[in-house]
């Protein structure tokens, strides 16, 4: 059974940020979003009836539907997602019966379609602003914060690094066996590493003379407004409806 | 007032190499100083150490009256904008415009937005502020690293090699805003064609202060550049070379103004003597 | 190995959270007390370094490929206290930026891979590196072989341990929600281990290859945890013995599979046999249904069989050591 590995291509396309910036789910304040998107994935994750699952599918859909994110990446996003699902899913259908099976692949797929929709709909270190304004620990954030940064700068000479191994005849190994193939790969990997150790150093400088004390914090932080209370409220009831339905406290 | 006071400051390094010997060097305000000399020459030391990043030393150092020492540091900081070399070293938000506010937001400041478009203008950035600062050239890097720095309104400025790696536009984009720039500043560099137009003083810096005065004197002095190893400006060769073939400048010229007013002068010179001779 | 959501039993995912939020508070705890401010941007640019290094693609064969999972790398070059905040780190923005991993799996996903795999990939590698690497490293080499070894073991139990944990995962939420969350055990435990043994491979020869360029190139980046003082102290002494450390890490990763146990014991051991009914009553036939007898005991025996290995690997491990030393553990 073969599981197709495709983190490693998954790419964050710029033009996702600019969309996001323009559009209303962008502008709406990360901490109603994160909230909002977690009460959803939570309740969808108890459910085990096919009817209530498919309201949660359908929700899911036209959430993503009306975020203005690309449909395009959506769905890129998602069939890197679906092999795994897939696996869960035929393999509960053989055991369990066709409905369970169903159950299964559409339950995650709401999921994740919910997160990916929340992910890919705002600015990445926004996101981790909510998170610090939620009460995540100052060292959390503080080092998503900064990885974020440098992720950014390693990612650029990883590219620069694989085109120019690729101007030099370099396609890849071959196999396991391949042992000057896997031996490139890790000279590359290598090289991130000690280019990022110089930055380093002069990185906790450069963060002092600019008076950082250990905490992220934002030039303008965004309230809760009306649009923001609208959003959790939505998510928050129909996912209590949902739960009550699944726990039988409605029928 | 004194924006720097250094006496006697002497570093050496973890491994036990000395950095900077004996050094003496004051700033007032309002001065803008390059300090130059050799690779190695501690330079960087001298700007990073003053930023107090680097204790324990010998010797005292005072900005703005404060004397730095490790608990003193972060007080210091608060007047001191040091420029690193490499702008990735001090950008840390996803756009121009917060990376700006970066620095007053951390120390607390009045008025962020203001001073955030100020610093914009002054760099002549302000179409950049929402854009994101990994993917901007070099050069524009370098201005946004400025524009983070002069939000925070220091004292005193410290640039470690401002125009190295700039293309020939940037560079003398550059140079004009540091010319035009009315703070007090203390500038390492190679650039002498740089410096020649920004400062007033420079320091001659291998390992202790081979020299401190105008730039002018110091290109004079063929065997104290050529001991540090240093290349005087492109204009200042030439009118060694014109002053060697009879063409004396009254005073060797470092800028282009300079140069320009002191060919016009030859030229005129030798029309007159021209017009001597038909006579 | 990151699991999306709706995929386990919520039982499991609670656990899987339980668990996580214990561990990585005593570690960012622990971490906090072993860094400095000024430590930050270099954990901080480690995170990124295996971040980035997770999007090289190594291949298998046959035109897959695999990618690194990096607890173990991290482990070695850090320790693993910092390792668990860090990998942590790494599959939170992972999430937030990718939507890779889900957020009611998230602490399950944090079990897997940034907590039993750096304690299995730093744990075994404390374990087998004086054993096997005798004297200095030959000219020219980061280590000797016997190091290299170590390093790779450690690297491949790293994934393999977690894959396991992994399947167990599943299979438990298979088993406990009859059916309706998870994978059956004879699906995803072969599936699982088998894939995983060969991407450790590839894993082990990725980590030791860049341990061994690093350590050549800019070995200020190993912050090893011997440079501290050893108590001297009684209970504490017997612990800063690395030795030690590192079978508490292995012992922690496998502990945190215990409560698994406990519930598939409590509540599975039922689900299995009702599965089968349901199987029998429920609308279309399935196509495939495990043996049963097999099965009741299947998922007891594997758990009961690991944790029996893993125990007398250890003890074995230990009784080699004390026989050849005569020096004190270090």
């Amino acid at each position: 059974m073969i599981v197709a590995h495709v983190r490693g291509h998954h790419t964050r396309p710029e033009e996702l940020d600019e969309h996001a910036r323009a559009s209303w789910l962008g502008r709406l304040d990360p901490r109603a979003k994160i909230v909002g998107v977690v009460v959803f994935v939570v309740a969808t994750a108890l459910l085990t009836q096919t009817e209530l699952i498919l309201a949660s599918l359908l929700l899911a859909v036209s959430f993503g539907a009306m975020s203005q994110v690309p449909y395009r990446h959506l769905i890129r996003m998602y069939l890197g997602a679906l092999p795994f699902i897939l696996v869960a899913s035929v393999s509960v259908f053989l055991f369990s019966g066709l409905e369970r099976g169903f159950d299964m692949w559409a339950r995650t797929s709401s999921c994740v379609l919910a997160l990916l929709v929340l992910a890919s709909g705002t600015e990445t270190f926004e996101l981790f602003a909510g998170l610090r304004r939620l009460k995540v620990p100052k060292l959390v954030s503080a080092l998503l914060m900064l990885t974020y940064k440098y992720i950014l700068i390693l990612g650029d000479e990883l590219e620069r690094m694989k085109t120019a191994r690729t101007a030099r005849g370099f396609k890849g190994g071959r196999g396991l066996l391949d042992g000057r193939g896997l031996r490139i790969i890790s000279y590359t990997a290598g090289m991130v590493f000690v280019r990022a150790s110089a930055r380093a150093d002069n990185g906790y400088e450069g963060l002092m003379a600019r008076g950082f004390r250990m905490d992220m914090k934002q030039m303008r932080t965004s309230r809760l407004e009306a649009g923001d209370f609208a959003f959790m409220a939505w998510f928050a009831c129909l996912s209590s409806l949902l739960v009550m339905f699944q726990l039988g406290v409605i029928q | 007032m004194r924006v720097l006071n250094v006496k006697a400051l002497s570093f050496t390094y973890e491994d036990g190499t000395p950095a900077l010997k004996d050094v003496d060097l004051t700033i007032e305000e309002g001065e803008k100083v390059a300090v130059i000399g050799p690779n190695g020459a501690g330079k960087s030391t001298l700007l990073h150490l003053v930023a107090g990043f680097r204790t324990p030393f010998h010797g005292s150092v005072s900005v703005m009256e404060i004397v730095l020492d490790e608990r003193t540091a972060d007080k210091v900081r608060r007047h001191i904008g040091l420029l690193f070399q490499d702008p990735d070293d001090q950008i840390f938000m996803p756009t121009v415009e917060e990376d700006v506010g970066f620095g007053p937001v951390n120390l607390g400041l009045d008025s962020v937005e203001d001073r955030v478009s100020r610093a914009l203008r002054s760099t002549s950035i302000e179409d950049l502020a929402k854009r994101k600062p990994h993917r901007l050239s070099h050069g524009m890097k370098k201005r946004v690293a400025i524009a983070g720095v002069l939000a925070m309104e220091p004292d005193l400025l410290l640039l470690d090699e401002p125009t190295a790696g700039l293309d020939p536009r940037s560079r003398s984009g550059l140079i004009e805003l540091l010319r035009n720039m009315d703070k007090t500043m203390l500038i390492a560099t190679h650039d002498l064609e740089a410096v020649a137009e920004i400062v007033d003083r420079v320091i001659l810096l291998n390992g202790s202060i081979v020299f401190d005065g105008g730039l002018a004197e110091l290109m004079a002095q063929d065997t104290v550049l050529e001991k540090a190893g240093l290349e005087p400006p492109q204009i200042s060769k030439l009118f060694k070379r014109l002053r060697g073939m009879g063409y004396d400048a009254k005073v060797l010229p470092v800028t282009l103004d300079q140069a320009v007013a002191e060919t016009v002068r030859l030229a005129d010179r030798e029309k007159g003597r021209s017009r001597d001779r038909k006579t | 190995m990151h699991i999306p959501d709706g995929l386990m039993d919520p039982l499991v995912a609670g656990l899987g959270w339980l668990e996580f939020v214990v561990i990585a508070a005593v570690a960012i705890y622990m971490s906090g007390r072993r860094t400095k401010d000024k430590d930050l941007p270099r954990i901080a640019v480690l995170c990124a370094g295996i971040f980035v290094a997770q999007m090289l693609n190594f291949p298998i064969g046959g035109g897959t490929t695999g990618h690194l999972i990096g607890g173990a790398l991290f482990a070695i070059m850090v320790g693993p206290v910092i390792a668990i905040v860090g990998m942590t780190v790494i599959l939170l923005i992972q999430a937030l930026m990718f939507g890779d991993g889900g957020l009611t799996a998230f602490g399950l996903n944090a079990v897997n891979m940034a907590i039993i795999a750096p304690l299995m990939g730093w744990g075994v590698y404390t374990m087998l590196k004086p054993l096997l690497s005798k004297g200095e490293a030959p000219s020219g080499k980061a280590f000797t072989a016997g190091e290299a070894f170590a390093i790779g073991a450690g690297a491949w139990a790293s994934v393999f341990v977690a894959s396991a944990a992994c399947a167990a995962e599943l299979a438990v939420s298979y088993a406990v929600s009859d059916g309706a969350y998870g994978i059956a055990a004879t699906v995803s435990v072969p599936a699982m281990l088998g894939y995983h043994a060969v991407i450790g491979v590839g894993e082990a020869i990725i980590t030791v290859g860049v341990a061994a360029y690093v350590l050549k190139v800019a070995p200020e980046m190993f912050k090893s945890t011997a440079s501290r003082p050893a108590a001297t102290i009684g209970l504490k002494s017997i612990f800063s013995s690395r030795i030690a450390q590192a079978t508490v890490a292995i012992l922690i990763a496998f502990a945190l599979a215990l409560p698994l146990y406990f519930i598939y014991s409590s509540e599975g051991a039922d689900g299995l046999e009702k599965t089968m009914e349901d199987a029998g009553i429920g609308e279309s036939e399935p196509l495939l249904t495990s043996p049963f007898t097999y099965g009741e005991n299947y998922f007891a025996a594997l758990f009961a069989g690991i944790l029996g290995f893993v125990a007398v690997a250890l003890l074995g491990l230990g009784m080699m050591r004390v026989l050849r030393a005569g020096r004190p553990a270090e």
